[in-house]
């Protein structure tokens, strides 16, 4: 068994000695019956398609698939299993040996990897919802007749802005002061077309605290999505692609705003190509530069805050929530909360389990409606112990999952990026 | 036998689609415990039913009973010795998910729960309480307690607390023909009992051969207030395990010893880079636990003791480094297979327990075997009552490795029973260890068979285990 996404599955698979112990740590595992349920299982599956003992199924995709790639079960392994990992080769090789609901292959082959038809299709959206369809279809409950899928997209999705965030930043912003670095921002699909702010108050805490922004032009998906869903070819023709234009000009550093992206960066382009190739040492050298930019505020600009308070005369509560690919992805987690506790105004209070994933993992919480709702059932439930009135966050996905589990419960509670409370600091 | 369409058909209509797990893909996933006997065979059962009520076992059992069905009922599938793995086929009974607690008495300090509850949530809501369940076994974090119960386990406080049998109190137990009783009395809530024969000790580490445990009714301790670890560094071996007989002598008896050799050293290391223990033969970790002037009084006591021989010493109370150190110790069993890149380790042989007189004796001739057999060996486990973990780094696509793991593993048994120690300090026998049985206990295993025959005469409960399969 052969995948494009290079792991050795041999050799990675061998190390699993079954002890059970990721059977505890797996947040769906709770969810599910049984042990095809747990990272064990699975992968005892994936070994034995990989010793050709069993063949490619749609029963077998489906376990396959039912995972959040969260990377707790990874973390935890006392052996080293590298679980995420494989599932994400094993995806990869499930993907060339059998035909995927087309609904899903046009998603990720069409749209993401063509900026324009991305763009049409969440304008149509926005289209959707602001011409009061959404709303309509909601509250006479004609939603709940449309296909499961689309009925829980709907729910999910947020009100798309109509102007991205690439059409309101500059090419270039200009640092206030002086200049200490000039850095590439990336701005990634979902900030770009969903939370559109994220980017603009990222660009405008960079540039506050010393830095010249190239937001870069004709970037494209960073790929995390096909990857997960096994469509690796994709995902490397989109890596080719970014490396060629976030490494033309010698930028100090690649910033994100989104945790996947910055993971995918840093961790899954390697895997995409051989090693001694041009494109394997380009993705060592992004892997390098790649910065999470809660990371590289803190370790190498410093954070001075503006003087503007946030809310004058009041404390604001804000807890924190790790995304899966920047705590266990990337060991950022310190960071988001030291930039929170620099903001003046700001009452930070830890939530039980902020690392626990809250369900999203991209469109997992679309494709596993109903078991997604149960993991981020439990991440409200903490969350809304600190009773907060900010949830900050570092992924946009999370974002979109965080928001949606507040309403449902009621909760009048923002989910925000982190530099967007610092930005608010800056007149 | 029931063909497996009816099975099938019959467990869906008894419990719903929902319980039951049929395909061939889903009945692999219960192919295997952590064994390397399970993983070098291909046990399927027929059917897996997940289930989480009196009522339903009592049916499944009735069913079973009547169709003369094997069961196995199953915890996490973290046993070594493929003593949930139905090896003779029929139904797995998968109670991982019957989690409650279903009362904490704490003014009688006891607990009863249901057979999935997992070892360490349960502790972690009895310290609300004040309150532990003390059996501590390295797999604490993902193990039942119905596991725990049923394989006696024990693990790294056994020296001073004992085993789990030890704080059994009573039982709820589906019988093989589906009736149910209680142990240990129908109402009792007392902290002790010798009415009658023990039946709770009975089927503590039966192993699922005499019963399905649904529900648990555990003695608890208050928690100790304080405790310290001490790591001490030997160059050699031998001179660790007669710093713990020196330590014992002296009067003290700590919560926990525990040794990794130069090998576990090394993987706890690459697995914590941070605990980054210096290389030598042998480490030992002692736990002390106490009142806080005794855990002081004690540690510095088995302080000086310890120096005698040992290269270094440290003694740690801050929480954050105790924390360190013994989960360092804890994972050791997993992490072992992280010793020689391209091989991993495997579960076999690896549970045997030694006078501790002869622990020196015992730990160089396992040494000598290693060598044997050419195939290294990572020895860790609770020195202080001589329970040993041996854990074989190999390869197990190579046929060749494997044989001569095979021979080791059984070679180490035979260690075991010539310096009059046992197979399994606490891990069971399963299937794994069953060939050894005849041997360790001679004439008494006839009567252990007397009393299966007596409660399974059908013998439809985890056939195969303890006993050989085809024993009549
Ligand atoms: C890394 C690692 C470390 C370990 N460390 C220790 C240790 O320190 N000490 C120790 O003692 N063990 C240890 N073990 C072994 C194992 O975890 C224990 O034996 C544990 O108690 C098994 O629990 P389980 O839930 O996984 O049971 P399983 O493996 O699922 O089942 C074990 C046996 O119990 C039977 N059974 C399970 N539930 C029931 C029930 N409700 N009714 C009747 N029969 C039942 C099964 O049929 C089987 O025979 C370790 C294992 C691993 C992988």
């Amino acid at each position: 068994m052969q995948a494009t996404y290079r792991i050795d599955f041999t050799e990675e698979l061998k190390k699993c000695v079954k002890c059970g112990t990721c059977r505890s740590h797996c947040p769906l595992f709770v969810e599910i019956k049984g042990e095809p349920g747990s990272p064990r299982g699975r992968l005892a599956l994936i070994k034995r398609l990989h010793e050709g003992k069993i063949k490619p199924s749609q029963e077998l995709a489906n376990i396959v698939y039912t995972c959040l790639l969260c990377k707790k079960c990874a973390v935890e392994c006392p052996s080293g299993v590298i679980s995420d990992e494989i599932i994400i080769a094993a995806r990869d090789y499930l993907n060339g040996a059998m035909s995927q609901p087309l609904i899903k292959k046009a998603l990720l082959k069409g749209f993401l990897t063509r900026p324009s038809l991305l763009y049409a299709c969440m304008s149509l959206t926005a289209l959707y919802q602001k011409t009061g369809m959404h709303s309509l279809l909601t509250k006479s409950k004609l939603i709940e007749l449309l296909p499961e899928k689309i009925n829980a997209c709907a729910k999910i999705m947020p009100d798309v802005t109509k102007k991205p965030a690439r059409s309101r930043i500059p090419a270039v912003t200009l640092p206030k002061g002086e200049k200490k670095f000039k850095v590439a921002y990336f701005i990634g699909c979902a900030t770009n077309f969903i939370y559109p702010e994220v980017p603009v108050a990222g660009v405008k805490v960079l540039s506050h605290n010393g830095c010249e922004v190239v937001a870069v032009e004709g970037v494209k998906c960073c790929g995390m999505p096909h990857m997960a869903y096994g469509e690796t070819e994709t995902a490397s023709e989109l890596a080719k692609h970014n490396m060629e234009i976030l490494l033309k000009d010698d930028y100090d550093a690649i910033i994100c705003d989104c945790a996947s992206c910055s993971s995918t960066f840093k961790e899954a382009y390697i895997h995409l190509f051989q090693e001694g190739t041009k494109e394997y040492e380009m993705a060592q050298k992004l892997q390098a530069k790649t910065y999470d930019i809660s990371r590289f505020l803190i370790s190498k600009t410093g954070i001075k805050a503006g003087d503007k308070t946030v809310e004058p005369d009041q404390k604001i509560k804000v807890t924190y929530h790790d995304p899966c690919h920047l705590k266990r992805g990337q060991n950022v987690f310190k960071e988001p909360r030291e930039l929170l506790k620099s903001i003046p105004g700001i009452e930070f209070a830890e939530m039980k389990d902020a690392d626990r994933c809250c369900g999203s993992a991209g469109s997992f919480s679309i494709m596993h409606h109903d078991l997604s709702m149960k993991v981020l059932d439990k991440k409200i439930a903490n969350a809304l112990k600190v009773n907060p009135e900010y949830v900050a966050t570092s992924c946009p996905t999370c974002t979109m999952q965080l928001s949606y589990g507040l309403r449902k419960a009621g909760s009048g509670a923002k989910v925000v990026h982190p530099v967007q409370i610092l930005a608010e600091t800056y007149m | 036998m029931v063909p497996r369409e009816k099975l099938v058909a019959d467990m869906e209509k008894m419990f719903g689609q929902g319980k039951v797990l049929k395909s061939e893909l889903e009945r692999y996933t219960y192919t295997y415990d952590s064994s390397f006997a399970s993983q070098s065979n291909e046990y399927y059962p027929d059917v897996v039913v997940c289930l989480n009520s009196t009522a339903e076992v009592s049916q499944l059992m009735k069913y079973a009973w009547e169709n003369e069905v094997p069961v196995t009922p199953r915890g996490a599938g973290s046993g070594q010795t493929g003593g949930s793995v139905a090896i003779n086929g029929g139904i797995v009974l998968d109670l991982s998910g019957w989690k409650d607690i279903v009362e904490v008495d704490d003014a009688n300090m006891q607990v009863v729960v249901r057979p999935g509850i997992i070892h360490a949530e349960l502790n972690q809501e009895l310290a609300k309480y004040g309150l532990f369940f003390p059996p501590d076994p390295g797999s604490s974090v993902f193990c039942t307690i119905g596991g725990m119960v049923s394989n006696n386990a024990s693990g790294l406080r056994a020296v001073k607390y004992g085993a789990t049998f030890q704080y059994v109190l009573g039982l709820e137990v589906v019988l093989p023909n589906g009736e149910i009783i209680r142990t240990g009395g129908l109402k009792s809530k007392a902290l002790k009992s010798v009415s009658g024969l023990d039946l709770t000790r009975l089927y503590c580490g039966s192993e699922g051969t005499l019963g399905v445990i649904t529900e648990i009714r555990l003695k608890l301790l208050p928690k100790p207030q304080s405790r310290g670890i001490m790591l001490a560094l030997f160059e050699k071996l031998e001179d660790s395990a007669l710093t713990v007989l020196d330590v014992f002598k002296a009067g003290i008896i700590p919560s926990g010893i525990e040794i990794l050799d130069d090998g576990g050293i090394r993987c706890a290391n690459m697995f914590k880079p941070d605990l980054n223990i210096p290389e030598v033969e042998a480490a030992i970790f002692f736990e002390i636990n106490g009142t806080k002037p005794a855990v002081e009084e004690e540690g510095r006591q088995v302080l000086a003791i310890a120096q005698k021989r040992a290269k270094s010493v440290e003694w740690a109370t801050d929480a954050e480094r105790m924390a360190k150190l013994w989960q360092g110790r804890a994972v050791i069993g997993a992490a072992s297979a992280r010793l020689v890149p391209g091989k991993t380790r495997i579960f076999a042989g690896e549970d045997v327990c030694f006078p501790i007189s002869r622990v020196p004796e015992a730990l160089r001739r396992i040494k000598e075997l290693s060598k044997q057999f050419n195939i290294p060996v990572v020895i860790y486990g609770h020195i202080g009552d001589g329970n040993m973990h041996t854990a074989p780094i190999m390869d197990p696509l190579i046929e060749d490795e494997v044989e001569r793991t095979h021979k080791l593993a059984e070679a180490i048994h035979n260690l075991a029973l010539e310096l009059n120690g046992s197979t399994t300090g606490e891990h069971g026998v399963g299937f794994a260890r069953a060939p050894y049985m005849e041997a360790e206990h001679g004439k008494a295993l006839d009567v252990m068979w007397a009393i299966k025959k007596a409660i399974d005469p059908k013998g439809i409960m985890n056939p195969g285990k303890i006993w050989a399969l085809g024993r009549e």
